[in-house]
This record gives structure tokens, C-alpha cells and sequence, in this order.
């Protein structure tokens, strides 16, 4: 089971949803994660929950009308992009 | 009464940014000799509540298997002749020596409200070693207080209004100041190197002058309102151009002073970032280190647009 990282923070600065990451090496260079509407707002519903391509898919079709294929598409995507920026708990 | 003269502390009062920091050191010592550039912040008297509370006496620095995890050895804005250990309710920040005997060390607890200072009083250095751990500690406990301790070369204008300009070290933010003072009229230095700023209660945004100013005795205890901060770049021409969003909050982020193992803290910092980026404006200008250069900044921020062809 996959969740989010608890200890980063959603902001909204202008018209942008950001995270900044700490950097936990020696030197502090932190990272700025940027995140559009959707990503934000799924970032919101996902707090504490499973990260699932399923529940993912799942939250996009309540919201959005799409089919459930092509919800399924955009959750992999995100829930890998999710993984590959190290925003999911280890 | 004991008659221990050696230990007795004397209480000393500095209000930095509207922040009151306490120092309790041995009466034997004169602290306005020790940490001159704070003389200008002192008050004689407490008035309400010390945000931080810093005591010296003359000890032995704990070894070394007393340190904890070490966390850090460089930092942007600090160097790199220090290193920060982290123990389960303290930190500790060591400033290096070859000689043990001349080693500088402060615990502190996790929030920064209570340090502890250990050194030798008569090292020609201390002033110079207390007065680095004592930024440390403000700009961690400021923190707390919707303050960032910021490395910046800060000028004002009009006596007013302040712009802030960073940049890695030696990209010219202390030139690019002095640029300003001489091609720019009603300019004032405010601080070189560790200005505040602070978001009011009423939401304003102010820039202080502090006792820390890198190697520019800059110490000015006054503060105007901020009215920008421009990130300098070397570059073969003079460009400036706005940044917004995002983009406004990473323009100034590598200058913000916060420890990152500290969750709070660095929360504390990015919240009052967020805030502050969307009150101000925030510019990146590409430089030579010409009067161009001054005018090109001072255009964007206080020149009122001229539409051509009308």
C-alpha cells in the first residue's frame, strides 16, 4: 500500500499549487514540486489514503467526465509521476 | 549568598526586528565590547517577553561522542566552517578549529528558544563566533514569528522602501548596493549581507537591518517597507525580468535561512515565503555591474511606465 508523504505541504502561491521538499543531503538545496489543478486537488482527496491507480481513476471520473479507460490511463500516469518525483512514502 | 563572582551572568536586553533576544554572560565581561555591532539593538531594560534566551559560560566544549548526527558541514548561506549535529532534543551547531581548544560550540533545543554557548573567553575570535551562533539562533526563532533572516544586500530608497538583492556569493549583491548609492538619488544601505523581513500583523511586509552584515559594518537599527527582491546574475547585458508564482518563490528561496531537518521550522519558513513572494515583486535581473544595471532595477520598481506613441 502506497500513500502520500505526510510531511510535505500544499500551497497555493499566485495561481500555482506547490510543495517544497527539503533536501535531506548536506547541502540545502531544496526542491520546488509545482502541481496543476487536478494533481493538486488530488492531492487533497488522497491524504491518508491508499495511492491506487484504481482509487485514483476512481476520483477522477467522480469528478470529471471521462470514461473509466481513460481515467485509468491519467492514474497510472500521475501515480507514477507521483513515484518518480518521491512524493510517495518509502 | 554565595560570593562566586566568577559565575554570576548579567542580563543583557536586544530588540532585533521587533524581536527581543536575552543574553546572559558573565558580569566580568562587556558585552558592547564582545559584540559591537549589536550595541545599536540593545535596550536597557526587558520589555515583555525574550523570544530566545542565550547564555555563555567559560567551559570546556563536550567531546565529541556528545555532538549527536551530523546533519551538515555547508551551507549556501552560512559556508562551510561549521557543522550542525542533531541529538534527540537539542541541536548542536560546532564552529571547526584545528586546535580543540579554540572550537566554538552551541546546544540548543529543537526550537531555539533556550542555547547554551561554550567557548573560551579569551579567544581574540569570540565576538565574531558569538555573534554568528547568535544569527543562527535568530534566524531559526524568527522563524516562528513570520520572519526570515535572508542573505541579501538590502538598499533603501527614499527612506521608505527597500529592495532586496540575492544572488549566490559573488554575484554582486554588495556591488550591484553600491551601484544604487552612487547612480541613484535618496539610496541608503541598509544592511549587506542579513537583513530581516518580516510580515507585519497588519500583513505589511518590512525589511530590517540587523547586526549582521557580512564584512560591511552595516548595522542600522531601522526598518522600511519591502518592496521587492531581485535575484542578480552575471550576464553580458542589463535584463530584467518579472517572476510570478513558483517561479517568484524559487527566485527567493536559496536565500532564506531555515535548518531542514526541522520539520517545523522549515514549514514555518516556506509558509511565511508563500506569503511573502505574493505581497511583494519579485524581479531576476541578468547584470553587468554597470550604473545600467542600478538604473534597470530602480526602472522596474519605481519608474511608472511610459506607454510609447502615445
Amino acid at each position: 500500500m502506497m500513500k502520500l508523504r505526510q510531511d510535505l505541504v500544499l500551497r497555493k502561491v499566485g495561481d500555482d499549487y506547490i510543495m517544497v521538499d527539503p533536501s535531506q543531503g548536506m547541502v540545502d538545496l531544496s526542491k520546488v514540486h509545482t502541481l496543476n489543478e487536478t494533481a493538486a486537488w488530488l492531492w487533497e482527496q488522497l491524504a491518508d489514503k491508499d495511492v491506487s491507480v484504481k482509487q485514483v481513476a476512481e476520483l477522477l471520473c467522480d469528478r470529471y467526465d471521462v470514461s473509466y479507460e481513460k481515467a485509468v490511463e491519467d492514474a497510472e500516469a500521475l501515480v507514477q509521476e507521483f513515484e518518480k518525483a518521491g512524493l510517495l512514502e518509502a | 549568598m554565595e560570593a562566586n563572582t566568577a559565575s554570576e551572568l548579567t542580563n543583557y536586553y536586544y530588540e532585533i526586528a521587533g524581536l527581543q533576544l536575552e543574553l546572559r554572560f558573565p558580569s566580568a565581561l562587556n558585552l558592547d565590547h564582545i559584540l559591537p555591532s549589536f550595541v545599536g539593538f540593545r535596550a536597557e531594560h526587558s520589555s515583555g517577553t525574550s523570544v530566545a534566551v542565550v547564555t555563555f559560560r567559560e567551559d570546556e566544549v563536550p567531546s565529541e561522542e556528545e555532538w549527536g548526527t551530523l546533519r551538515s558541514d555547508i551551507s549556501l548561506v552560512w559556508g562551510d566552517n561549521f557543522r550542525f549535529y542533531e541529538q534527540e532534543d537539542a541541536f548542536v551547531t560546532l564552529i571547526k578549529h584545528k586546535v580543540k581548544d579554540k572550537q566554538w560550540m552551541m546546544k540548543s533545543t529543537k526550537d531555539f528558544k533556550e542555547s547554551r554557548i561554550y567557548g573560551k573567553a579569551e579567544d581574540p575570535r569570540m565576538g565574531e563566533f558569538v555573534s554568528w551562533l547568535l544569527m543562527v539562533v535568530f534566524g531559526q526563532v524568527g522563524l516562528q514569528h513570520r520572519l526570515i533572516l535572508i542573505h541579501a544586500s538590502v538598499i533603501a530608497y527614499q527612506q521608505k522602501q527597500g529592495v532586496a538583492f540575492l544572488g549566490k556569493s559573488g554575484t554582486g549583491k554588495s556591488t550591484h548596493s553600491r551601484l544604487w548609492l552612487k547612480h541613484i538619488p535618496d539610496t541608503e544601505l541598509l544592511n549587506d549581507d542579513n537583513p530581516v523581513v518580516r510580515l507585519e500583523e497588519d500583513g505589511k511586509a518590512m525589511i530590517y537591518g540587523t547586526p549582521w552584515s557580512g564584512k560591511t559594518p552595516c548595522y542600522k537599527n531601522k526598518c522600511v517597507e519591502l518592496k521587492g527582491f531581485v535575484r542578480l546574475e552575471q550576464a553580458p547585458l542589463n535584463r530584467f525580468t518579472w517572476k510570478k508564482g513558483t517561479e517568484s518563490l524559487v527566485a527567493v528561496l536559496p536565500s532564506c535561512t531555515a535548518l531542514r531537518w526541522n520539520k517545523d521550522l522549515f514549514n514555518a519558513m516556506t509558509d511565511t515565503l508563500s506569503q511573502l513572494v505574493e505581497q511583494v515583486n519579485v524581479g531576476y535581473l541578468e547584470c553587468l555591474p554597470d550604473a545600467d544595471a542600478a538604473k534597470a532595477s530602480h526602472n522596474a520598481f519605481f519608474e511608472e511606465k511610459v506607454e510609447t506613441g502615445s
